[in-house]
């Protein structure tokens, strides 16, 4: 029997006590090509981490060669032959490519004209046509994964962990860095590469697994997956043990169209993008990472700006809107509750009440010189009480509240203003599950007493349970559209990776 | 000033009217194939209107009206020119005849005519109705264009369409509204009017006073005839969608005047009614064929879309025969007898689309 390079039994990464991955078994066989597939969230990149030293395991055992090993960094994971590329590369931009290579083996005098000619050699063994001199920040980016894959070898690297690499990648350029994966294998070095693509996972792949809410679901040879059954293995979870429930059976009917969003254009994550939001429905954004739905509500409320030339037109009640920053969108209707409530959600040091008044003021077109505490008191109040956020009194901070009241607290901070359209971006994320059925709770009636209503969900059961209307993104505009009574999570899910 | 500094600026960026941008078929509006699978009811040499007595099915076919009880047809009336309108009245009916005159055929009022509204010829009167207070109301697409030359009023930026009553007790004449872009289909809707401007995309409302609230705007398409349905709310046709490339063209008119001074207008940058006749068509910026078969997303020549809109204007429902379709210009569409007839000109057909068959397939 084959040993395997690296082994993974009955792995368990935590975060705050969230189980990431539980009880995952895995192994890497030497000189395969292993894809990982799953869902958002499904674990994939915490995996991974774990084997690249980025995280430690909560519990289990990770061996390398069938040696127990447990590295705590990047360095020691390096040593023991293991290197990831991650999905932004972690090159220096402002070195050179030779300089990028031969980063933390620099002895105290390097001799630039040395470091050259030994990255030239290695390149040119590699049959990788980079220039060692060439600046990082001015190569594509296939040229880049270049650079990272040689690094990987150059640090003798045994194993090579590859996070989404071929996201950014022109099809050209994917098929360059195809090859180079086979004659990394040739040369007996083992790949893990997580994909969203299916296409490329069937393609490249000796072995598949499928990981799904932190759980492994199942490994196999390529030969015995299709397209059909890595989705249904993808997506197939029992509805009855989830939160969420079945299928609608019955759907709000539209209202007037409140936003009507045309030939939208964002750099490159956002291209072309057209769609309609109404009133009194919930409006599900489904897609997978990098698929621009985040950008297009951000553009939407403000918070960035589309391209200055040709960005397209957006239409707030039929009427151009064009918000250079968030305070205009405020005052016009449009709430946006992001997705990472820390950094953009709530000032952490500040009350619930405190953080809810200001919401109002945002408001508020004339800015006050003079602000109310009772007026605060009593309106932190009334929404803290509205939302049910829980704590000791209404002056704790944000920071020391739950995920849950925090989660809360930021939507309070919105519908404090009263908006038409509101914009959530994975409304649950890091949320119990108790504080998951309210904020549901919140959204439906939302809908219900008439808000245009938009969710941005990377969790399908949750954007099938909220939704009347469910629109797909995928790279950078919206690709699909279903209403409730037709939508299935498969069918989701295919048109998001189609 | 600073409206012509804005305009170069969007024109510079843009922006604005030149982000040149279509609204999307989705929501209520998303596409189906219920229309192009449709049941053919009729094939005709030139129909034009559709209407109903409530019993029976009245159309308007080249130069004579026909009443289908059933399947069978029957001729009621012919005139010597096109009938380019029709409406059912009590005892009798009124027409259209070449855009330029109504007249009322059968009835207390038979024989009544109208060739001027407030002084002016009616020139492309395309479309006739019944007011709730027994008044008609036609809708004159344009005072300078004829009525088939339609495309030449897009093209020419038209401005100049006009809603009208008639009375055909007294036989007077009033012009509720001008200055339209083009004016195709009027409706009444409880005590106020509406009527559709095509070529602003959107359904008015004409109350006491002159001035017209749009119940409906940014439609994705161009609107033609509007009526009442059965169950409250109105059946509205679209006969055909709007492409980026015609909304670009109609910036450009030294573009248009050359297009319309020296190529055939049935090869015009332009909607129509029907398409895919010949090679020499406008290709409308997108390959309408792969491998010989048409995409049903490419940017539409002609499209058939018929909209159900609920009393208050919002749309609750539509009917589409796509770009690889056929059942394309659809310019009438009536309620009978739990069935909905729909005129698609572009293909000479009138359809018939049973209402609980297609409102229990949009439901699954």
């Amino acid at each position: 029997m084959i040993t395997p390079i690296v082994e993974l039994r009955n792995a368990t990464k935590k975060y705050a006590g969230v189980p990431a991955i539980q009880n995952i078994d895995f192994a890497l066989l030497p000189g395969e090509i292993h894809t990982l597939v799953g869902e958002n969230g499904a674990g994939k990149s915490t995996l991974t981490k774990v084997m690249a030293g980025v995280v430690d395991l909560t519990s289990g055992q990770m061996l390398v060669e069938g040696r127990e090993v447990n590295p705590r960094t990047p360095v020691q994971a390096r040593e023991l032959g293991i290197a990831m590329v991650f999905q932004e590369t972690s090159l220096v931009p402002t070195m050179t490519v030779a300089q990028n290579l031969f980063l933390g083996q620099e002895r105290y005098f390097n001799r630039l004209r040395g470091i050259y000619i030994a990255a030239q050699q290695f390149l040119q063994s590699l049959q990788f046509d980079v220039d060692p001199t060439a600046t990082v920040s001015l190569l594509g980016a296939a040229k880049k994964q270049m650079v990272e894959i040689a690094r990987a070898v150059l640090h003798k690297a045994k194993v090579i962990i590859f996070d989404e690499p071929t996201a950014s990648l022109t099809p050209e350029e994917k098929k360059y860095f195809f090859d180079l994966v086979f004659s990394l294998k040739a040369r007996g070095v083992s790949v893990i590469f997580i994909s969203h693509a299916l296409e490329e996972a069937l393609l490249v792949s000796d072995r598949i697994t499928v990981l799904r809410d932190g759980k492994h679901v199942v490994t196999d040879e390529k030969a015995k997956f299709d397209r059909a059954r890595l989705i249904q293995a993808m997506v197939g979870r029992d509805l009855s043990q989830t939160l969420y429930g079945r299928r609608k059976t019955t759907m709000r009917r539209a209202g007037k169209r409140v936003l009507s969003v045309e030939n939208l254009r964002m750099a490159a994550m956002v291209k072309n993008n057209s769609f309609s939001v109404f009133a009194g429905q919930v409006t599900g954004v489904f897609g997978l990472v990098g698929a621009g739905r985040t950008e297009t509500f951000k553009v939407v409320a403000g918070v960035i700006k589309r391209d200055i030339m040709h960005g397209g037109e957006i239409l707030l009640h039929e009427r151009p809107v064009r918000y250079l920053v968030p305070a205009p969108a405020v005052r016009d209707g449009i709430a946006y509750v992001t997705e990472d409530r820390k950094v953009e959600g709530f000032f952490e040091t500040k009350s619930i009440v405190d953080n809810i008044y200001l919401g109002l003021l945002a408001k508020l077109r004339n800015r006050r010189k003079l602000t109310s505490r009772a007026e605060a008191a009593s309106v932190g109040e009334h929404w803290a009480k509205q939302l049910n956020i829980r704590a000791i009194s209404n002056d704790v901070k944000a920071i020391e509240l739950s995920g849950g009241n925090q989660q809360k607290l930021v939507i309070a901070k919105s519908l404090v203003q009263d908006p038409d359209l509101i914009i959530f971006d994975e409304p649950t994320r890091g949320v119990d599950v108790g504080a998951i059925a309210e904020i549901h709770q919140l959204i439906n009636s939302l809908a219900d007493s008439g808000k245009a209503v938009v969710v941005i969900s990377s969790y399908l059961p949750e954007i099938v349970a909220l939704s009347d209307r469910i629109l797909v993104c995928r790279t950078g505009k919206v690709v699909e559209e279903y209403s409730a009574l037709e939508a299935t999570e498969e069918k989701i899910m295919y048109a998001a990776i189609h | 000033m600073i409206a012509t500094l804005r305009n170069w600026t969007h024109r510079l960026l843009g922006r604005g009217d030149a982000a040149i941008t279509v609204p999307m078929l989705d929501g209520a509006l998303k596409p189906n194939q219920i229309l192009e699978e449709a049941e053919v009811f009729a094939e005709l040499d030139a129909p034009e209107d559709l209407a109903t007595d409530g019993h029976s099915l009245l159309v308007a076919d080249g130069a004579r009206v026909l009443r289908y009880e059933g399947a069978a047809a029957s001729e009621i009336a012919r005139v010597d020119r096109t009938i380019t309108g029709l409406a059912s009245l009590p005892g009798g009916i009124a027409i259209i005849v070449d855009g330029r005159e109504v007249r009322i055929v059968g009835g207390p009022y038979d024989g009544r005519t109208w060739t001027n509204v407030g002084g002016t010829p009616l020139s492309a009167a395309n479309a006739i109705g019944l007011a709730a207070d027994g008044r008609l109301l036609v809708t004159d697409g344009s005072t300078v264009w004829p009525y088939e030359r339609w495309c030449d009023d897009l093209m020419d930026l038209g401005r100049s369409g006009r809603l009208c009553t008639l009375d055909p007790l007294s036989g007077q004449d009033r012009e509720i509204a001008k200055g339209l872009a083009y004016a195709f289909g009027a409706c009444a809707a409880g005590d106020s009017i509406w009527v559709c401007e095509s070529w602003r995309h959107r359904l008015l409302q004409y109350g006491d006073s002159k001035v017209g609230y749009p119940v409906l705007g940014r439609l994705p398409g161009y609107p033609s005839r509007i009526s009442p349905a059965a169950g409250g709310g109105f059946w509205l046709t679209v006969f055909t969608c709007r492409t980026q490339l015609v909304e670009f063209v109609l910036r450009e008119p030294a573009y248009r005047r050359r297009m319309m001074k020296e190529i055939d207008p049935r090869y015009w940058v332009a909607p129509a009614l029907s398409s895919g006749n010949t090679f020499l068509e406008p290709l409308q910026g997108a390959h309408l064929k792969m491998r010989g078969i048409h995409k049903p997303w490419a940017p539409p020549r002609s499209y058939g879309l018929v909209v159900r809109l609920d009393a208050e204007g919002l749309i609750r429902y539509s009917l589409h025969s796509r770009v690889d379709g056929k059942n394309h210009g659809v310019v009438a569409a009536v309620e009978c007898r739990g069935a909905l007839f729909v005129l698609a000109k572009g293909r000479r057909r009138i359809l018939r689309v049973s209402i609980a068959d297609a409102e229990r397939s949009l439901q699954a």
